[in-house]
């Protein structure tokens, strides 16, 4: 077997500061909504925009080596945009690849969505659009999305389970329309210890009356800032092919978050 | 100095900070209630993911009589942030 070399290739940029404090209201305060609640728009680099966790997940790129061949890259990357346009609900425009010269054309996948949320305590709802297409386009899938999560209510859901264990979670279930109806399930966990992070996404599609799977996990170690040593995982069928695909690899991982 | 919320209730900015701890701590059964100051984070400390924060607008509204916007929440990193956000919606008394 070829010997294979992972050189982690990679920047970037410490995590910018949270810095979201609101300013305090003035006196004597107005009745109207303080300067501080004008609209404040965020951008964040992660792994992907499809859940929480895919965002806290570092973006990750990997280069490999095999003797004889060219040098391959393996990226998997995702910007989300989020802002408010209404006082109760706000927005986020998404884009993702799923692509590197590793990856044959038709394994990679390049994605972009609207999203609209609404708070209905104890519901989170989600309404979208979503464009995904393989590495040729040749298959293209746009669909219209409807998504709710529960807020919290059961250990672990939302919020660490306890102080001594740091493990979270949370599902999503949808309905897609585009090639048809397609209900799907999201389930996100992640454990936090220290300067170790691990967590692990798994989606389900019912997809012409079968059910397709696709696992996604990563074990990450703060480095610096918004940069990670990241061993990133995948098996499964994976939109919008959902044919039979896998990976392991280790590569130097970042995270942005930029208000703007 | 004293403030009033949408129903004509007083509030001092004490009185608002151990409300919204009352209610953070509710939300965080695990931690201990004078763990919980305006300094402790949300998401670092306590867990919450980005969407956990929304669970505090319907006890503010309940308890504080204040709306707070879901994108402001969204953006709030510690409980202090909370106290300011509502303080600051309160009208002058």
């Amino acid at each position: 077997m070829k010997a294979r070399a992972v050189a982690a290739a990679l920047l970037l940029a410490a995590l910018a500061a949270p810095a979201h404090g609101q300013a305090p209201a003035p006196a004597p305060p107005a009745p109207s909504p303080p300067a501080a609640e004008a609209a404040r728009w965020e951008l964040r680099v992660g792994h992907s925009y499809s859940s929480p966790r895919a965002l806290t997940q570092p973006a990750t790129a990997v280069l490999e080596q095999e003797k004889g061949e060219p040098l391959y890259s393996v990226l998997d990357a995702g910007a989300l945009l989020r802002g408010s346009l209404a006082p109760r609900g706000w927005v986020e425009l998404g884009l993702r690849a799923h692509a590197g010269s590793a990856r044959p054309p038709r394994r990679r996948v390049y994605g972009a969505m609207a999203r609209a949320y609404g708070e209905l305590d104890p519901l989170l709802v989600a309404v979208g659009g979503e464009y995904l297409a393989d590495g040729n386009f040749d298959v293209r899938q746009p669909a219209a999305t409807l998504e709710i999560t529960a807020l919290g209510g059961a250990p672990g859901l939302g919020t660490w389970v306890s102080p001594g264990l740091r493990l979270r979670w949370r599902p999503w279930l949808g309905l897609s329309w585009g090639s048809g109806l397609r209900p799907y399930g999201r389930l996100a966990a992640e454990l936090a210890s220290g300067r170790v992070e691990a967590g692990l996404e798994a989606t389900g599609w019912l997809v012409q009356g079968s059910a397709v799977a696709f696992l996604q996990g990563d074990v990450s170690v703060r480095l610096v800032g918004g940069l990670f040593l990241t061993a990133s995982g995948e098996a499964g069928r994976a939109a919008p092919r959902f044919e039979p695909d896998g990976r392991l690899g280790v590569g130097l991982g970042f995270r942005l978050n930029v208000p703007l | 100095m004293r403030r009033k919320d949408d129903l004509g209730h007083r509030w001092t900015e004490g009185g608002v900070e151990r409300a919204v701890i009352r209610i953070v701590r509710r939300l965080s059964p695990g931690w201990a209630r004078r763990r919980i100051t305006r300094r402790t984070r949300l998401h670092t400390e306590l867990g919450w993911d980005e969407w956990y924060v929304l669970r505090v607008a319907r006890p503010v509204r309940a308890a504080l009589h204040e709306t707070l916007d879901d994108r402001l929440l969204l953006n709030a990193k510690t409980v202090g942030e909370i106290v300011v956000m509502v303080w600051a919606r309160m009208a002058a008394a």
